[in-house]
This record gives C-alpha cells, structure tokens and sequence, in this order.
C-alpha cells in the first residue's frame, strides 16, 4: 500500500523523485541569472544529509510571510508563482551563516548584494512542511547592504546565551512575536544555550511544538469552556472544522482527510487520526500539520482564557492542488477560530454540526478523544 | 517552619508516587509529617499520600503550607545518589525550599499555594470487594494489557473466588486469572469495572515496586489501591475513576 497521505513527498517509496511532486516541474519563466541585488527577506536551510547541509539567506523581491499573502487575498498560484521565484543558495551552510544571521535577525527584508557560481536554475521543490522554493544556485559571495532591524523582544533573547531555546521560543512567542519570526531565528542558530542552525523544516515543527507546550501548561490551568463551539474555514481546499469541548484539562486531536484524487489521496479517500491525552507520544503520522493546527488551537484557548479538549478535522480535496507548507493548516485554523462559533446544547449536536459543516460523516466514530470523553467517568460522577 | 533530613531514596519514593499523576501539589507540613492529595486535571486520578516524621532522619516541623513543583524537584533528584541524605529547609517567608545533598545546595522557588488546585474532597465510594496481591503481579498485568489494549477490566467472582484482569484490544485480547494460591482475598463479593491504561501504566511503576497493594473494587466503581511507601511509615492511596462503555 502507497502511504503517500503520511510520507508527503519525503520518498519513503523508494522511488528517485516523488511521482506528485514531478506535476509541478517547469512552471516558471525566470531567467537564468548569476547576480542578484535585492531583499532577502528570511533564510532557508535544507535537511536533506544533516549535519552538512545546504542553505542559506533566501532571495526574493517579494513579503516571504504567510500571514501577508492570505491578508493580501493570494490565490494558491500566485503564492506558488511568488515561490517559484524565490532563490535559495545551495551552498555549505558555513560559508554564509554569518550573512544569514542578519538577515533573520532583521524584522524587515534586508537588501543583499549576491554572485553565483553558475547561473541559477530551475529546481521548484515542494515538502508539505516548508513553503515551496523555485530556483536555486550556488552563493560565491554576499553581501549584506543594509543594517538590521531588531526588536527589544528578539534582541533580549538572542543575546541571552544562558536561556534555553524551548524557553526562548515560548517567552518570544509570548511577547507577540509571531512563529514565523521564531523560526527564522532558530533556523538560524540564533536561539538557545547550545546555539546550532536548523533546518527550516525541522525548525517549523520544533516552534510549533516549543511553543505549544508551554501554552498547554497555561491553558489547563483555565477554567473550562461553558459550551461545546463548532468553528470552521475554507482554505485553499482544505476545509477545517473545530470542536472545542469544555473541560478542566487539555487533549487534542486531528483527523485529516484526503480526498480521492487529491494530492496525496490516490484512488481512494485517505483518513489519518492522530491525538494526545497527556502527553504526546512518537512523532505525529499527520507530521507538521498537526504540531500547526494544535498551536493555533491552544493559541485561542490561552487568548480566551479557557480550556478544551478540542478536535481538529482537515478534510482536502483536490482544489489543494500543491502542498505549500504547514502554514496553510496554522492560518487555516487560525481563520477558523476567528469565524462565529455555533454553540450546540451537547455533545452529539456538535457532532452532527460538524458532520453537516463538512458535508460528510467520514470522521464520525473515528474520534478516540470523543469516545473517551463519552466513556470516562470523573470522579464528579461519584460526589 | 520545615527543617528535615531525609535518606534519598525515600524522598524519591515520595516523589515518584506524586509526579505518577500530578505536575504540582500543594503539600501540607505538620509536628507529625507531611501529607498531601491531588487530582488530576482530569478529575479521574487521584492521590492521597501520608508521610510520617518517623521516615526523616531529622524531622522538625510547624504547620505549614507549601507549595511543589513536583516535575521540576524530579529532574533534581536525577542528580542525587542512591543513599546520599538530604538536607531540606524551607525559607523563613516560606518561599523557598533549598535542598541540598553532596556539595550541592538547590534553592527552588516554591509554587504559590493559592495557584494551585483545593485540595480535592474524596468521592463518595462503594467498594464491597477487597483482594491483597503483590505489586508485582499487579504491575506485570498492566505492563501485559497495555500490549494489546487501551483499557483493561478488573473482575471479582465471588463463587470461585478468582480475581481477573481482561484486556480487550480490537483484534487482540488478554486475559489474567488469579485464584487462592496467588492473592489473598480480604472481602469477597461480586465487582467488575473498566479503567483506562494510560493512568494505570503510570500508577503502575509506583505499585509495582511495594510488596502489598490493597485492591479495593466495586461495579462500575472507581478502584482504590493501598499502599505503604519508605519502610511502611508513609501511606499512598490511589483512586481511578472507571470508564463506562456504552454501546
């Protein structure tokens, strides 16, 4: 059986290249060029043979943030005609750290002045986790133009090479400094008592999760919900609903669906369940789409002031045409969490809310963490 | 005022029972010893724990409320040796333990008692059956369920007398019998009840290292489990919550 829903372009197949991600070689017009003088606007470094890895600061003359594409309305081909121009250096990661660092310390784009060995080609490379990346060259020199622009917040936590990063991550995060800045700033080994880069792709989830975690022990120290919400979002295909169930302490759960014919379904629909109860075991199968969606959910339970055993469902379908990053299910679910909630009176009201939210009961009795709230006695039960 | 010194070992023990179910607790310091009960956030397990003076080396204490960071002491006592005493003193403004053994000397910042959940009132129980079985056994048919199930079900049929653990998975099941030779049945009478795992596997490393475990059980009742800890002078009580499964 071909587990592409799980592996999502990683090549647990064996096969040389990713059958669905080939679809999306040759889309892009830019010229071969072997100088660049522009922004960079964040750094990127990739995973493949850790720990000598390639990366470095990230070309392009356009906003590199999610959150600026879904509040400019972008459409998934403009925001994969943005990335299709994009430039990552595919050199040591040593050879530019430096410059790296200053260009993820800033919080605005930095202009760089940069060489390549050869004319930059043509390598679009999409991994589900990091957002897509279109053309890529050998760096021979950079140079950074400009002076970085640090706020209080980053520059205190950066300087500070006594705090370790999972606390550094949390008290940024705390201090309004959105995940995508963190990252950046772990990426670039900038965080931390042990300061080392990361690749970007690890370092998403690893903000995700850092930041989480914290918040997790902030929420169940809440009181709970007074009724059971159902949220929802439509997002390039991918249509979240959100149950949030009131209760004393914090369980999450996420069951996703891949259509049939959608990127990673294939010939049938694909169902993937992954929860935690108090504490998360292994890493998710749902892989950086879980540790995203739980940030968001736990971001609106701490802001809320109460907590919630809460189910994210992801159904997808074929209109999410290319996997653009974890980013899509964190603002998806963000989105969703904004939207009105529909209080229902109990528990299955909420379910059939959201059964008629998707369109589909695929996900019913699929739920461990509603079968547990269901069959779990509390001492409550016993005055 | 709390100025004690206790064999290592011992104190781990103590914190091992607490941090089976609870991140944090409020412990309450007498003339006597400390005690101390916590739930869950769930609201399904709880602990009731005793320690008497006589479990100190040195022991001289006023009444008193304080206030642990049970995760964060654990990580602590990763460093200490298995037979190094330690020497625990609280602060005068009852802020700050310090905790000292070897050469090292830890100050830890103590938990605003008010933070922290009211002590939990203990449920109102019937629980008719009551059995004695080694932690051992008990800890070995958790550790056995867990391989092929969520939750595992305990049973007492009076007419054998047999005491048995079943675990039901969805393609695999377990089943443990128990008669007279194994366990020694204190009160016999019909019980059956179904708990989840996920707390029994927890609770069982703690049980599993005491010589008698009280098992007291009743229908689609919490379980209660008795247990002395630190050569008999401490006493831990734990209750879980059943699950109910309708279908």
């Amino acid at each position: 059986m071909i587990r592409c829903a799980e592996c999502k372009g990683k090549g647990l197949c064996g096969l040389p290249k990713c059958p669905i991600m080939q679809r999306f070689y040759a889309l892009t017009d830019e010229k071969p060029q072997s100088e660049y003088m522009g922004p960079s606007p964040s750094i990127f470094i990739g995973s493949s043979g850790y720990p000598r890895v390639v990366g470095g600061p990230l070309l392009l003359r356009e906003s590199d943030t999610p959150t600026d594409w879904i509040a400019r309305g972008l459409g998934m081909d403009e925001i994969v005609g943005i990335r299709s121009k994009t430039i990552r250096g595919s050199q040591p990661v040593k050879n530019v750290l430096q410059k790296a660092q200053e260009v993820a310390l800033s919080s605005r784009p930095l202009d760089v002045e940069a060489r390549f060995e050869k004319p930059i080609r043509y390598d679009l490379s999409f991994d589900g986790t990091v957002a897509p990346i279109g053309l890529c060259g050998k760096l021979s020199h950079v140079s950074v133009l400009d002076n970085a622009v640090v706020e209080p917040a980053v520059d205190r936590y950066t300087s500070d090479t006594e705090v370790l990063a999972t606390e550094a991550a949390s008290a940024l995060f705390l201090d309004g400094i959105d995940v995508y800045r963190i990252t950046s700033l772990l990426t670039a080994g900038l965080l931390g008592s042990k300061r080392r880069f990361v690749p970007t792709r690890w370092a998403i989830t690893a903000v995700d999760d850092m930041v989480s975690k914290d918040l997790r022990k902030r929420v169940e120290r809440l009181l709970p919900l007074q009724e059971i919400f159902v949220h929802s979002a439509l997002l390039y295909g991918n249509r979240i609903v959100v149950l949030l169930l009131p209760s004393p302490d914090f369980a999450f759960e996420m069951i996703e669906r891949w259509q049939t014919n959608s990127l990673w379904g294939g010939k049938e629909d694909v169902v993937v369940v992954d929860g935690e109860k108090r504490k998360k075991q292994r890493y998710s199968p749902i892989a950086g789409a879980y540790y995203s969606a739980r940030l968001a959910v736990l971001e609106y339970l701490a802001m809320t002031g109460r907590s919630a055993r809460v189910v994210v469902i992801r159904d997808i379908s074929g209109d999410y045409w290319a996997p653009l990053g974890t980013w899509v299910i964190r603002e998806a679910t963000r989105a969703a969490l904004k939207s009105p909630p529909v209080p229902c009176a109990d528990l299955q009201a909420g379910e059939a809310m959201a059964t008629a939210l998707l369109g589909s009961s695929f996900w019913q009795g699929r739920s461990e963490l509603i079968r547990d709230l269901r069959s779990q006695r509390t001492f409550a039960d016993f005055v | 005022m709390l100025k004690a010194t206790i064999d290592a070992d011992t104190f781990r023990e103590l914190i091992d029972a607490i941090s089976a179910l609870v991140g944090e607790c409020r412990l309450h310091v007498s003339e006597s010893g400390i005690a101390t009960r916590a739930v869950d956030t769930s609201n399904v397990a709880m602990i009731s724990l005793e320690l008497d003076a006589a479990a100190f080396q040195t022991y001289s204490a006023t009444q008193t409320e304080i206030g642990l960071d049970i995760a964060k002491m654990k990580n602590i006592l990763g460093m200490v040796g298995k037979n190094d005493p330690i020497d625990l003193e609280l602060d005068a403004e009852g802020r700050k333990l310090s905790v000292s053994f070897k050469s090292y000397r830890y100050s830890i910042s103590l938990l605003d008692t008010k933070t922290i959940r009211k002590d939990p009132n203990p449920p109102t129980l019937n629980l008719p059956a009551v059995v004695k079985v080694t932690g051992e056994v008990l800890n070995n048919a958790i550790k056995a369920a867990s391989v092929v199930s969520d939750k595992i079900a305990f049973k007492i049929d009076p007419t054998k007398p047999a005491f048995t653990m079943i675990a039901e998975g969805d393609t695999d099941n377990i089943k443990l019998e128990l008669g007279k030779d194994e366990i020694e049945f204190v009160q016999v009478a019909e019980a059956r009840s179904l708990f989840s795992l996920d707390y029994l596997k927890d609770m069982g490393k703690v049980i599993g290292r005491s010589n008698l475990i009280e098992i007291q059980l009743g229908i689609d009742h919490p379980v209660q489990f008795l247990f002395t800890i630190a050569q008999d002078s401490g006493r831990v009580t734990y209750l879980l919550a059943p699950r109910i499964e309708a279908d």
